[in-house]
C-alpha cells in the first residue's frame, strides 16, 4: 500500500508547525494534523489549527491566510505527497466541543 | 446578477442565520452553498467565451468537481511571481471549500462551529475577488482550461 513521505517526515512536519505557530504567537494557540485520504481518496495533510477567541472572530480573514501562507512556506506539500487542508476554532469553541484530536 | 453571484448571496444569507441560530442544518447549507457559488463562478466565466449560446449550459455541465481541483506548477519553483500568488491562494480556496462542502454534505461527525462558517465565507469572498481580478490573465484562461479536464 502506498503511503505519502508526509508519513515517515513528522518530525519535519512537527518543527515546521512550531516555527509557524512561533512566528504567529499568540494569535494562533497550536496547531494539530491528521494525515489521511480527503474525499478524492487523494493523500491529504488535514491542519487543525486553533486561534485565540479574539483572532479567530475579529481577525480570521487576516490571521486565516497568515497561517496557510506559513505552512506553505515551511512545507513542501508536493515533495510530502500530500496535498493540505486548513480547519480553524476558536479557544472558546474547542473548550465547548472537547474533541481529542484539537486538543 | 449571476447565479454565481446569487448563490454567494445566499450562502452569506444562510452563514449569518446559521451563526445566529446555532443551526447545524443552516450552517452546512451555507458552506455547501459557498462552494457552488464558487463552482458556477467558473463554469460561467468558461461558458461565456463559448460562441454558440444554445450550447452554453450543456458545456457547463461538462465540468467535473474532481477534475476542477487542479494545480499549478510555478514557473520559478520557489519564487512565485505577484500574478502566480493570486492564482495559487484561487486554487487553495476551491480545494478547500471544495472539501469543506464535502463534509459539510456528508460527515455527519463534523460538528460545526462558527469559526468553520466564517471562514467557509471568506474563502469563497476571496475566490470571487481574487479570480476576477485575474480572469483575463494568460494563465488563469489557461488554469480554467485545466479545470474543464484539458490537459496541458
Amino acid at each position: 500500500m502506498f503511503t505519502p513521505p508526509a508519513v515517515s517526515k513528522q518530525e519535519e512536519i512537527d518543527a515546521a508547525i512550531e516555527n509557524v505557530v512561533c512566528a504567529l504567537g499568540p494569535d494562533v494557540v497550536r496547531i494539530r494534523y491528521e494525515i489521511a485520504e480527503d474525499w478524492s481518496r487523494q493523500w491529504a495533510i488535514f491542519f487543525r489549527i486553533v486561534l485565540t477567541d479574539d483572532a479567530a472572530r475579529r481577525r480570521l480573514r487576516e490571521v486565516a491566510p497568515k497561517v496557510v501562507w506559513g505552512l506553505a512556506q515551511e512545507l513542501d506539500f508536493p515533495g510530502l505527497g500530500v496535498y493540505p487542508y486548513h480547519n480553524f476554532r476558536s479557544v472558546s469553541e474547542q473548550a465547548m466541543l472537547q474533541e481529542p484530536a484539537w486538543a | 446578477m449571476g447565479l454565481a453571484d446569487e448563490l454567494l448571496e445566499d450562502a452569506h444569507g444562510l452563514a449569518e442565520k446559521g451563526i445566529a441560530d446555532n443551526r447545524q442544518s443552516l450552517m452546512r447549507r451555507a458552506i455547501s452553498t459557498a462552494y457552488y457559488a464558487m463552482f458556477h463562478l467558473f463554469v460561467e466565466d468558461f461558458i461565456e467565451h463559448w460562441e454558440f449560446e444554445d450550447q452554453r449550459a450543456r458545456l457547463g455541465r461538462m465540468f467535473n468537481h474532481a477534475e476542477m481541483r487542479t494545480g499549478y506548477k510555478t514557473k520559478e519553483k520557489n519564487n512565485p511571481t505577484p500574478l502566480e500568488n493570486e492564482l495559487i491562494d484561487v486554487i487553495t480556496g476551491f480545494a478547500q471549500l471544495q472539501n469543506d462542502r464535502q463534509r459539510a454534505d456528508y460527515d455527519l461527525g463534523w460538528g460545526l462551529v462558527e469559526t468553520d462558517v466564517r471562514d467557509s465565507m471568506r474563502l469563497a469572498e476571496n475566490v470571487f475577488v481574487k479570480w476576477r481580478s485575474i480572469r483575463d490573465e494568460h494563465i488563469a484562461r489557461h488554469h480554467l482550461l485545466s479545470m474543464f479536464g484539458a490537459s496541458r
